[in-house]
């Protein structure tokens, strides 16, 4: 059972030396929002900041994605769970924050809810991340013992279908989607600036909410992130009409591991797997 | 005039209503339940708390067709599309939601240029506002008393329905409302003891309790404009804020849109789509500068039109306190604790 209210004095106590020391200009955690099911992502710039912390079974946020609003050379502490820390460590190979600027929180964790449906989130995401990858210090103990399986069971059901019917299946989903790009926004690894959807010349997808459009929208955004994305879940919590992004992230990871055998954000001393080439890199697709 | 009906044939009475025209009506979906043209009357749901997208999409479609145009050799054929022009219904307005389709009216209408899209739909549909169950707590993110608006208030509906054990209570609030419900045949007479339930219904409403602030639209406006340069201020409201669309798309007030020609192979529209001032590129211009190119910017003119700007502009706060807002925010940002703070200085 994850010790919330441990890691929450933890957090706090924390913070508030690394503002105090001048260690950090910011910290990037959880505070309350507007009832207690409904924390916020929160900025601590002043030590008693600190004070207004928290850390309950929904802070779900993934804190990473607010690295890229800050200048490289920021020092910055963030708190993570175990797939948070993967998005750190995945900019850190990207360039986008340098370790040396970083305090990293570690925050081991299970049991955390989903603050719309209160269901319990570990088993569709974040299953073989429980503790944190890369850290400076632990908020909470490391857990161990869980059974957490592959990530990737749960695209068995996918999987299992024919062409045909995976594509009929995706089609149905995106039908809900009503362009608010809170999919993008949310995800930690969707930096670029401008985005591919803010160009309009050339328009790369139709910006109402056509079939085509928000296909090519999705479709692209899924090869935007091959190899890249830590399966955090966040992109399918912000979705306002409840579309299972993560599945299709998930198959897509599933592959680029298959092929270059590495996984998104594991290890700061990984190249990303687009941006690389190794000579036992699979040639399958040469035939 | 009230009218009945027994809940186990509200069926019924959508099948009538689909029969005269288009009908838009509550359906549960994947993501909750939404407005949608209804094809099958079964579809239609009244248990739910509130929709998911707000009902303008009616009115102001998320996407919309103006002309259609093909592109030959040397010559481009327009054509404007139709407005559809048959009586249509919309059924399950709630409330808060209802007073909003008059708040819209002023920007689509009464801003001096009349926008024949809104127009059209506008004066062909008839409202069947739907009250919220005035025995249950109203949701957390709701704030629509701040507003003076009551869980079952009739106002601004052509039809208003009460829901109880066993009965929908409908009742005709305007004339076109009267007509509706006077060319029904499924419905059957409501009499002095339906009148009192209904009565009753809309008093307990009143008691009904959302989170609620006095606000004075002069003085909020004003008082947000002279916080406008406090960053501290803003800075710290919009700390969470990813500048997605989601807040604007669901609210029923927000009504920004962007007009574009999309073609493929030669065929295609100029269409209308919602846009949200949320948006990174929404102030973007040509030259390549934007005004606000930084999130707590963004933020601050969501914030200040809506309960400022839009108060000079059309006499208003353009907001119901519906709660959609914060309740499907990703990162829970809450609109009405950053005024209420704002109110307070």
């Amino acid at each position: 059972m994850t010790a919330f209210k441990k890691i929450e004095d933890n957090l706090k106590k924390e913070a508030k030396n690394l503002l105090e020391s001048g260690k950090v200009t910011l910290v990037l955690a959880y505070a309350g929002g507007f009832d207690e099911k409904h924390p916020v992502p929160y900025v601590a710039k002043a030590a008693a900041d600190a004070d207004h912390l928290v850390f309950n079974e929904y802070c779900t946020y993934n804190m990473a994605r607010y690295l890229t609003r800050y200048p490289l050379g920021t020092k910055i502490a963030v708190a993570v769970r175990g797939a948070d820390s993967r998005a750190v460590v995945q900019l850190i190979q990207e360039g986008k924050v340098r370790r040396d600027d970083l305090v990293i929180l570690g925050i081991p964790a299970t049991g955390m809810k989903n603050q719309k449906t209160g269901e319990v989130i570990d088993a569709k995401t974040t299953a073989s991340t429980i503790n944190p990858v890369l850290y400076d210090v632990l908020l909470g103990d490391e857990i161990h013992g869980v059974k957490a399986g592959s990530p990737y069971d749960v695209l068995a059901e996918l999987e299992g279908m024919d062409k045909d019917a995976r594509w009929a299946f995706w089609k149905k989903e995106f039908e809900r989607c009503i362009r608010c790009y809170a999919c993008r926004k949310a995800c930690p690894m969707c930096y670029c600036d401008p985005c591919f959807m803010d160009a309009s010349r050339p328009r790369w997808a139709d910006k109402s909410p056509t079939d085509d459009g928000t296909l090519m929208y999705h479709l692209t955004r899924f090869y935007h992130l091959a190899g890249r994305c830590i399966d955090c879940g966040e992109c399918s919590r912000a979705c306002p009409v409840d579309i299972p992004l993560y599945l299709f992230h998930k198959e897509v990871a599933k592959e680029c591991e298959a092929m270059f055998g590495q996984a998104a954000g594991m290890n700061i001393e990984d190249k990303p797997a687009m941006a690389n080439f190794k000579g036992e890199d699979s040639d399958q697709m040469l035939g | 005039m009230l009218k009945k009906i027994a809940i186990d044939q509200f069926s019924e009475l959508v099948k009538a209503l689909a029969e005269r025209g288009p009908l838009y009506a509550p359906v549960k979906g994947k993501e909750g339940v939404v407005f949608q043209a209804i094809q099958n009357p079964a579809d239609v749901t009244l248990d739910f708390y509130n929709t998911v997208l707000s009902p303008k999409s009616v009115f102001f479609p998320q996407s919309e067709d103006m002309i259609r145009y093909r592109i030959t050799q040397g010559a481009t054929e327009a054509q404007p599309v139709p407005q559809d022009s048959r009586p249509a219904v919309i059924l399950g307005v709630r409330p808060c939601d209802v007073r909003s389709f008059e708040i819209m009216d002023r920007h689509f209408l009464g801003a001096g240029v009349i926008d024949p899209y809104w127009k059209s739909k506008r004066d062909n549909t008839t409202i069947i506002g739907y009250a919220f169950d005035v025995t249950a707590a109203a949701d957390p993110a709701d704030f629509y008393n701040t507003f003076g608006y009551g869980a079952a208030d009739p106002e601004g509906s052509d039809v208003f329905m009460v829901r109880t054990d066993k009965t929908l209570l409908l009742k005709g609030m305007t004339d076109r409302g009267k007509k509706l419900l006077d060319s029904m045949g499924v419905l059957q007479a409501a009499g002095g003891p339906d009148e009192k339930v209904f009565e009753e219904t809309v008093k307990k409403g009143k008691a009904v309790q959302t989170r609620s602030a006095k606000i004075d639209p002069q003085v909020i406006a004003k008082k947000l404009v002279s916080v406008f340069d406090n960053g501290e201020f803003w800075q710290k409201a919009a700390m969470a804020c990813i500048a997605c669309g989601a807040c604007t798309y669901v609210c029923p007030t927000c009504y920004c849109f962007d007009i574009s020609d999309e073609t493929l192979f030669k065929e295609g529209s100029r269409k209308r789509f919602w846009d949200a001032c949320t948006f990174t590129d929404f102030t973007l211009e040509a030259s390549g500068h934007n005004p606000r190119p930084r999130i707590f910017q963004r933020y601050r003119q969501k914030v200040c039109h809506k309960y400022s700007y839009h108060v000079d502009k059309y006499g208003c706060i353009s907001c119901v306190g519906c709660g959609r807002c914060t309740r499907v925010c990703p990162v829970n940002i809450d609109i009405f604790s950053i005024v209420d703070e704002a109110n307070k200085l």
